[in-house]
Protein backbone atom coordinates (compact mmCIF):
# COMPACT_ATOMS: atom_id res chain seq x y z
CA UNK A 1 0.00 0.00 0.00
CA UNK A 2 1.17 3.51 -0.81
CA UNK A 3 1.66 5.87 2.13
CA UNK A 4 -0.70 8.33 0.44
CA UNK A 5 -3.52 5.76 0.62
CA UNK A 6 -2.84 4.79 4.25
CA UNK A 7 -4.80 5.70 7.35
CA UNK A 8 -2.64 6.31 10.41
CA UNK A 9 -3.89 6.67 14.00
CA UNK A 10 -1.77 8.93 16.19
CA UNK A 11 -2.51 8.64 19.93
CA UNK A 12 -0.76 10.94 22.38
CA UNK A 13 -2.15 13.23 25.10
CA UNK A 14 0.19 15.97 23.88
CA UNK A 15 -1.13 17.93 20.91
CA UNK A 16 2.47 18.97 20.19
CA UNK A 17 3.73 15.36 20.07
CA UNK A 18 0.89 14.44 17.72
CA UNK A 19 1.74 17.38 15.48
CA UNK A 20 5.46 16.51 15.45
CA UNK A 21 4.73 12.90 14.52
CA UNK A 22 2.31 13.93 11.75
CA UNK A 23 4.65 16.63 10.40
CA UNK A 24 7.55 14.17 10.26
CA UNK A 25 5.52 11.53 8.39
CA UNK A 26 4.08 14.21 6.06
CA UNK A 27 7.60 14.71 4.66
CA UNK A 28 7.28 11.32 2.93
CA UNK A 29 3.64 11.38 1.80
CA UNK A 30 0.10 12.43 2.63
CA UNK A 31 -1.70 9.67 4.52
CA UNK A 32 -5.01 10.27 6.29
CA UNK A 33 -4.38 10.96 9.98
CA UNK A 34 -6.78 10.13 12.79
CA UNK A 35 -5.97 11.41 16.29
CA UNK A 36 -6.68 10.33 19.86
CA UNK A 37 -5.70 12.06 23.12
CA UNK A 38 -5.93 9.05 25.46
CA UNK A 39 -5.96 5.26 25.40
CA UNK A 40 -9.74 4.91 25.57
CA UNK A 41 -10.22 7.30 22.65
CA UNK A 42 -7.53 5.36 20.73
CA UNK A 43 -9.51 2.11 21.06
CA UNK A 44 -12.73 3.85 19.94
CA UNK A 45 -11.02 5.52 16.97
CA UNK A 46 -9.40 2.22 16.04
CA UNK A 47 -12.78 0.46 15.95
CA UNK A 48 -14.42 3.25 13.96
CA UNK A 49 -11.60 4.03 11.52
CA UNK A 50 -9.70 0.72 11.10
CA UNK A 51 -6.30 2.39 10.59
CA UNK A 52 -3.44 0.61 8.77
CA UNK A 53 -0.92 1.70 11.40
CA UNK A 54 -1.41 2.89 14.99
CA UNK A 55 1.05 4.95 17.04
CA UNK A 56 0.50 4.94 20.80
CA UNK A 57 2.13 6.89 23.60
CA UNK A 58 2.38 5.08 26.96
CA UNK A 59 1.78 7.76 29.59
CA UNK A 60 -1.75 8.99 28.82
CA UNK A 61 -4.72 9.87 31.04
CA UNK A 62 -7.93 7.79 31.28
CA UNK A 63 -6.28 4.65 29.85
CA UNK A 64 -2.55 4.29 29.24
CA UNK A 65 -0.88 3.03 26.07
CA UNK A 66 -0.42 -0.55 27.27
CA UNK A 67 -4.15 -0.73 28.09
CA UNK A 68 -4.87 0.64 24.63
CA UNK A 69 -2.65 -2.03 22.98
CA UNK A 70 -4.65 -4.71 24.82
CA UNK A 71 -7.98 -3.15 23.80
CA UNK A 72 -6.96 -2.80 20.16
CA UNK A 73 -5.51 -6.33 19.93
CA UNK A 74 -8.76 -7.70 21.44
CA UNK A 75 -10.57 -6.03 18.53
CA UNK A 76 -8.07 -7.05 15.84
CA UNK A 77 -5.24 -9.42 16.71
CA UNK A 78 -3.29 -8.46 13.58
CA UNK A 79 -3.36 -4.72 14.35
CA UNK A 80 -0.17 -2.92 13.48
CA UNK A 81 0.84 -0.99 16.62
CA UNK A 82 4.00 0.99 17.31
CA UNK A 83 4.68 2.55 20.72
CA UNK A 84 6.24 6.02 20.78
CA UNK A 85 7.19 6.89 24.34
CA UNK A 86 9.74 8.54 26.60
CA UNK A 87 9.44 5.61 29.03
CA UNK A 88 11.40 2.97 27.13
CA UNK A 89 12.26 0.94 30.23
CA UNK A 90 12.72 -2.82 30.16
CA UNK A 91 9.40 -3.37 31.93
CA UNK A 92 7.38 -1.10 29.62
CA UNK A 93 9.00 -2.49 26.50
CA UNK A 94 8.27 -6.04 27.62
CA UNK A 95 4.65 -5.24 28.53
CA UNK A 96 4.04 -3.46 25.21
CA UNK A 97 5.46 -6.25 23.04
CA UNK A 98 3.78 -8.99 25.05
CA UNK A 99 0.47 -7.14 24.67
CA UNK A 100 0.97 -7.15 20.89
CA UNK A 101 2.88 -3.99 19.90
CA UNK A 102 5.18 -4.55 16.91
CA UNK A 103 7.79 -1.90 17.64
CA UNK A 104 8.86 0.69 20.21
CA UNK A 105 10.30 4.14 19.48
CA UNK A 106 12.07 5.93 22.34
CA UNK A 107 11.32 9.67 22.46
CA UNK A 108 12.67 12.19 21.49
CA UNK A 109 11.38 11.26 18.07
CA UNK A 110 14.09 10.21 15.65
CA UNK A 111 13.07 10.84 12.03
CA UNK A 112 15.30 8.05 10.62
CA UNK A 113 13.82 5.45 12.94
CA UNK A 114 10.31 6.63 12.11
CA UNK A 115 11.08 6.56 8.39
CA UNK A 116 12.25 2.95 8.56
CA UNK A 117 9.00 1.95 10.32
CA UNK A 118 6.91 3.79 7.71
CA UNK A 119 8.97 2.17 4.93
CA UNK A 120 8.37 -1.34 6.33
CA UNK A 121 4.61 -0.77 6.23
CA UNK A 122 4.06 1.38 3.15
CA UNK A 123 5.53 2.35 -0.19
CA UNK A 124 7.10 5.77 0.05
CA UNK B 1 23.29 7.87 32.13
CA UNK B 2 21.78 6.84 28.83
CA UNK B 3 19.29 8.28 26.38
CA UNK B 4 17.67 4.90 25.79
CA UNK B 5 17.51 1.34 27.07
CA UNK B 6 19.97 -1.04 25.36
CA UNK B 7 17.14 -3.38 24.30
CA UNK B 8 15.41 -0.50 22.57
CA UNK B 9 18.64 0.42 20.84
CA UNK B 10 18.99 -3.17 19.54
CA UNK B 11 15.41 -3.02 18.23
CA UNK B 12 15.96 0.31 16.50
CA UNK B 13 19.12 -1.07 14.85
CA UNK B 14 17.15 -4.07 13.61
CA UNK B 15 19.75 -6.26 15.36
CA UNK B 16 17.08 -8.50 16.91
CA UNK B 17 13.31 -8.95 16.67
CA UNK B 18 10.82 -7.82 19.32
CA UNK B 19 10.07 -11.48 20.18
CA UNK B 20 13.77 -12.29 20.66
CA UNK B 21 14.10 -9.31 22.94
CA UNK B 22 11.16 -10.29 25.12
CA UNK B 23 12.43 -13.88 25.36
CA UNK B 24 15.84 -12.59 26.44
CA UNK B 25 14.31 -10.23 29.03
CA UNK B 26 12.48 -13.19 30.55
CA UNK B 27 15.74 -15.03 31.12
CA UNK B 28 17.40 -12.12 32.92
CA UNK B 29 16.44 -13.10 36.45
CA UNK B 30 17.87 -16.60 36.10
CA UNK B 31 21.12 -15.73 34.29
CA UNK B 32 24.41 -14.54 35.77
CA UNK B 33 26.89 -12.25 34.13
CA UNK B 34 30.06 -13.90 32.90
CA UNK B 35 33.55 -12.58 33.39
CA UNK B 36 34.13 -12.47 29.63
CA UNK B 37 31.17 -10.12 29.13
CA UNK B 38 32.39 -7.88 31.96
CA UNK B 39 35.96 -7.80 30.62
CA UNK B 40 34.77 -6.93 27.14
CA UNK B 41 32.62 -4.12 28.52
CA UNK B 42 35.57 -2.76 30.53
CA UNK B 43 37.69 -2.80 27.38
CA UNK B 44 40.16 -5.30 28.90
CA UNK B 45 39.45 -8.06 26.38
CA UNK B 46 38.41 -7.97 22.73
CA UNK B 47 35.64 -10.22 21.43
CA UNK B 48 38.31 -12.33 19.66
CA UNK B 49 40.17 -12.84 22.97
CA UNK B 50 36.94 -13.84 24.74
CA UNK B 51 36.24 -16.33 21.94
CA UNK B 52 39.80 -17.73 22.26
CA UNK B 53 39.46 -18.23 26.03
CA UNK B 54 36.03 -19.85 25.61
CA UNK B 55 37.62 -22.33 23.14
CA UNK B 56 40.41 -23.03 25.67
CA UNK B 57 37.69 -23.77 28.25
CA UNK B 58 36.32 -26.58 26.08
CA UNK B 59 39.72 -28.35 26.34
CA UNK B 60 40.52 -27.67 30.01
CA UNK B 61 38.32 -27.89 33.07
CA UNK B 62 39.15 -24.42 34.35
CA UNK B 63 37.29 -21.23 35.04
CA UNK B 64 37.32 -18.40 32.51
CA UNK B 65 39.21 -16.16 34.97
CA UNK B 66 41.94 -18.72 35.64
CA UNK B 67 42.53 -19.24 31.92
CA UNK B 68 42.54 -15.50 31.27
CA UNK B 69 45.21 -15.00 33.97
CA UNK B 70 47.31 -17.99 32.81
CA UNK B 71 47.15 -16.81 29.23
CA UNK B 72 48.30 -13.34 30.26
CA UNK B 73 45.05 -11.74 29.10
CA UNK B 74 44.13 -10.39 32.54
CA UNK B 75 45.90 -9.91 35.89
CA UNK B 76 44.33 -11.37 39.03
CA UNK B 77 43.75 -7.79 40.26
CA UNK B 78 41.77 -7.05 37.11
CA UNK B 79 39.67 -10.18 37.62
CA UNK B 80 38.89 -9.16 41.22
CA UNK B 81 38.03 -5.66 40.16
CA UNK B 82 35.72 -6.87 37.38
CA UNK B 83 33.88 -9.20 39.73
CA UNK B 84 33.25 -6.43 42.26
CA UNK B 85 32.36 -3.72 39.75
CA UNK B 86 28.86 -2.38 39.07
CA UNK B 87 27.09 -4.53 36.50
CA UNK B 88 24.59 -2.71 34.33
CA UNK B 89 21.57 -4.71 33.17
CA UNK B 90 22.25 -4.23 29.49
CA UNK B 91 25.36 -6.45 29.74
CA UNK B 92 23.24 -9.34 30.95
CA UNK B 93 20.82 -8.77 28.09
CA UNK B 94 23.68 -8.85 25.59
CA UNK B 95 25.11 -12.02 27.09
CA UNK B 96 21.74 -13.81 26.87
CA UNK B 97 21.43 -12.84 23.20
CA UNK B 98 24.93 -14.26 22.59
CA UNK B 99 24.08 -17.49 24.42
CA UNK B 100 20.89 -17.79 22.36
CA UNK B 101 22.97 -17.46 19.21
CA UNK B 102 21.24 -14.23 18.17
CA UNK B 103 24.43 -12.17 18.36
CA UNK B 104 28.12 -13.09 18.14
CA UNK B 105 30.64 -11.69 20.64
CA UNK B 106 32.01 -9.49 17.87
CA UNK B 107 28.56 -8.12 16.94
CA UNK B 108 27.80 -7.45 20.60
CA UNK B 109 31.12 -5.64 21.00
CA UNK B 110 30.36 -3.39 18.00
CA UNK B 111 26.78 -2.71 19.09
CA UNK B 112 27.85 -1.97 22.66
CA UNK B 113 30.43 0.49 21.40
CA UNK B 114 27.90 2.21 19.19
CA UNK B 115 25.34 2.27 22.02
CA UNK B 116 27.81 3.84 24.42
CA UNK B 117 29.17 6.42 22.01
CA UNK B 118 25.77 7.46 20.72
CA UNK B 119 23.57 7.10 23.76
CA UNK B 120 25.66 7.73 26.83
CA UNK B 121 25.64 11.19 28.33
CA UNK B 122 29.10 11.54 29.82
CA UNK B 123 29.05 15.03 31.14
CA UNK B 124 27.44 18.41 30.78
CA UNK B 125 28.26 19.84 27.41
CA UNK B 126 28.58 23.39 28.69
CA UNK B 127 31.18 26.04 29.35
CA UNK B 128 33.59 25.23 32.18
CA UNK B 129 32.31 28.00 34.44
CA UNK B 130 28.72 26.91 34.06
CA UNK B 131 29.56 23.26 34.57
CA UNK B 132 31.28 24.27 37.78
CA UNK B 133 28.16 26.03 38.97
CA UNK B 134 25.93 23.07 38.21
CA UNK B 135 28.31 20.71 39.99
CA UNK B 136 28.47 22.94 43.07
CA UNK B 137 24.72 23.14 43.09
CA UNK B 138 24.35 19.39 42.86
CA UNK B 139 26.91 18.90 45.64
CA UNK B 140 25.02 21.39 47.76
CA UNK B 141 21.93 19.29 47.23
CA UNK B 142 23.94 16.30 48.38
CA UNK B 143 24.51 18.07 51.72
CA UNK B 144 20.80 18.62 52.18
CA UNK B 145 20.16 14.95 52.40
CA UNK B 146 22.50 12.19 53.39
CA UNK B 147 20.12 9.26 52.93
CA UNK B 148 20.18 6.65 50.17
CA UNK B 149 17.75 8.80 48.17
CA UNK B 150 20.47 11.36 47.62
CA UNK B 151 22.30 9.21 45.05
CA UNK B 152 19.12 8.98 42.96
CA UNK B 153 18.45 12.70 43.53
CA UNK B 154 21.90 13.60 42.22
CA UNK B 155 21.41 11.33 39.24
CA UNK B 156 18.05 13.02 38.62
CA UNK B 157 19.58 16.51 38.75
CA UNK B 158 22.58 15.64 36.56
CA UNK B 159 20.20 14.30 33.93
CA UNK B 160 17.94 17.36 34.32
CA UNK B 161 20.77 19.77 33.56
CA UNK B 162 21.91 17.58 30.68
CA UNK B 163 18.36 17.62 29.31
CA UNK B 164 18.17 21.41 29.68
CA UNK B 165 21.36 21.66 27.59
CA UNK B 166 20.10 19.11 25.10
CA UNK B 167 16.56 20.38 24.57
CA UNK B 168 16.55 24.08 25.58
CA UNK B 169 20.08 25.44 25.35
CA UNK B 170 23.39 26.08 27.08
CA UNK B 171 22.79 29.74 27.85
CA UNK B 172 21.49 29.41 31.40
CA UNK B 173 22.64 30.27 34.90
CA UNK B 174 21.51 28.03 37.73
CA UNK B 175 20.97 29.67 41.13
CA UNK B 176 21.14 28.06 44.57
CA UNK B 177 18.17 25.87 45.44
CA UNK B 178 15.63 27.09 47.97
CA UNK B 179 13.74 24.74 50.28
CA UNK B 180 10.00 25.39 50.67
CA UNK B 181 7.12 23.74 52.47
CA UNK B 182 4.60 25.51 50.24
CA UNK B 183 5.07 26.96 46.79
CA UNK B 184 2.88 29.46 44.99
CA UNK B 185 2.87 28.63 41.29
CA UNK B 186 2.72 30.83 38.24
CA UNK B 187 2.10 28.44 35.29
CA UNK B 188 3.34 25.13 36.57
CA UNK B 189 3.42 21.57 35.22
CA UNK B 190 4.26 18.71 37.58
CA UNK B 191 4.57 14.98 37.09
CA UNK B 192 4.79 12.21 39.64
CA UNK B 193 7.18 9.29 39.36
CA UNK B 194 6.22 6.44 41.66
CA UNK B 195 7.10 2.86 42.48
CA UNK B 196 10.10 1.87 44.61
CA UNK B 197 10.98 5.57 44.60
CA UNK B 198 8.63 8.58 44.62
CA UNK B 199 9.63 11.84 42.98
CA UNK B 200 7.42 14.79 42.16
CA UNK B 201 9.09 16.96 39.54
CA UNK B 202 7.85 20.12 37.91
CA UNK B 203 8.63 23.35 36.16
CA UNK B 204 7.10 26.73 36.82
CA UNK B 205 7.35 30.00 34.88
CA UNK B 206 5.40 32.99 33.63
CA UNK B 207 3.34 32.57 30.47
CA UNK B 208 5.69 34.87 28.53
CA UNK B 209 8.67 32.76 29.57
CA UNK B 210 6.67 29.63 28.68
CA UNK B 211 6.22 30.84 25.07
CA UNK B 212 10.00 31.24 24.67
CA UNK B 213 10.77 27.97 26.50
CA UNK B 214 8.28 26.07 24.31
CA UNK B 215 9.65 27.65 21.11
CA UNK B 216 13.11 26.35 21.94
CA UNK B 217 11.88 22.92 22.97
CA UNK B 218 9.68 22.40 19.89
CA UNK B 219 12.12 24.22 17.55
CA UNK B 220 9.16 26.21 16.34
CA UNK B 221 8.33 29.89 16.84
CA UNK B 222 5.31 30.31 19.11
CA UNK B 223 3.87 33.81 19.59
CA UNK B 224 1.00 33.22 22.00
CA UNK B 225 0.35 31.11 25.06
CA UNK B 226 -1.71 28.37 23.39
CA UNK B 227 -2.26 24.62 23.75
CA UNK B 228 0.99 23.86 21.88
CA UNK B 229 3.00 25.92 24.38
CA UNK B 230 1.26 24.14 27.26
CA UNK B 231 1.93 20.76 25.63
CA UNK B 232 5.63 21.63 25.16
CA UNK B 233 6.07 22.18 28.91
CA UNK B 234 4.36 18.88 29.62
CA UNK B 235 6.44 17.13 26.94
CA UNK B 236 9.70 18.45 28.41
CA UNK B 237 9.01 17.18 31.92
CA UNK B 238 7.55 13.91 30.59
CA UNK B 239 10.59 13.35 28.36
CA UNK B 240 13.05 14.09 31.16
CA UNK B 241 11.23 11.89 33.68
CA UNK B 242 10.87 9.12 31.10
CA UNK B 243 14.60 9.17 30.43
CA UNK B 244 15.26 9.15 34.19
CA UNK B 245 13.09 6.01 34.46
CA UNK B 246 15.03 4.44 31.58
CA UNK B 247 18.29 5.12 33.42
CA UNK B 248 17.01 3.74 36.70
CA UNK B 249 15.82 0.61 34.88
CA UNK B 250 19.01 0.29 32.83
CA UNK B 251 21.53 0.87 35.60
CA UNK B 252 19.78 -0.05 38.85
CA UNK B 253 17.07 -2.54 37.74
CA UNK B 254 14.58 -0.17 39.34
CA UNK B 255 11.21 -0.11 37.57
CA UNK B 256 9.35 3.17 38.11
CA UNK B 257 5.96 4.40 36.89
CA UNK B 258 5.11 7.75 35.38
CA UNK B 259 1.75 9.50 35.94
CA UNK B 260 0.26 11.89 33.37
CA UNK B 261 1.48 15.51 33.87
CA UNK B 262 -0.68 17.93 35.90
CA UNK B 263 -1.14 21.69 35.50
CA UNK B 264 -1.21 24.05 38.50
CA UNK B 265 -2.00 27.64 37.63
CA UNK B 266 -1.62 30.24 40.40
CA UNK B 267 -2.08 27.59 43.01
CA UNK B 268 -0.35 26.81 46.31
CA UNK B 269 1.52 23.52 46.01
CA UNK B 270 1.81 21.48 49.18
CA UNK B 271 3.69 18.21 49.41
CA UNK B 272 4.32 15.70 52.20
CA UNK B 273 8.04 16.26 51.76
CA UNK B 274 9.89 19.60 51.28
CA UNK B 275 9.91 21.15 47.82
CA UNK B 276 13.33 22.01 46.42
CA UNK B 277 13.12 24.97 44.08
CA UNK B 278 15.94 25.32 41.54
CA UNK B 279 15.75 28.69 39.79
CA UNK B 280 17.44 28.68 36.38
CA UNK B 281 17.89 31.97 34.56
CA UNK B 282 17.67 31.97 30.75
CA UNK B 283 17.97 35.09 28.56
CA UNK B 284 14.19 34.84 27.98
CA UNK B 285 13.20 34.52 31.65
CA UNK B 286 13.49 32.43 34.80
CA UNK B 287 12.28 28.87 35.08
CA UNK B 288 11.87 27.30 38.52
CA UNK B 289 12.43 23.56 38.51
CA UNK B 290 10.64 21.91 41.42
CA UNK B 291 11.56 18.67 43.04
CA UNK B 292 10.28 16.72 46.03
CA UNK B 293 11.42 13.29 47.10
Amino acid sequence: MKLDEAKILVSDDSILSRKQLKDTIAQWGSPTFVEAANGQEAIEKFKAEKPDLTFLDIVMPVLDGIGAVEGIIAEDSSANIVIVSSVGTQAQLKKAIEAGAKDFIQKPLNADQLRSIIAINFEI
Amino acid sequence: MYTQFFGNFLLSKGAISAEDLVNALHKQSTTFLKLGTLAMHAGLLTSAEVDAIVIMQTHQDKRFGELAIEGGYLTSEQVDELLSSQKPDYLLLGQILIEDGLLTNAQFEDLLQEYQSGNEIYDLDTAHEQKDMVEKLINKFCNFDSTATSEKAISFLSLLFNDIVRFIGKDFTPLNPVLKTEYLTNYCVTQEINGPLTIDAGLDMSKTTAIAFASRYAKEEFTEFDEYVQAALEDFINLHNGLFNVNMSNEHSLELNLCPPMVHEEETLKRDTPIYVFPVIFPFGTVNFLLSF
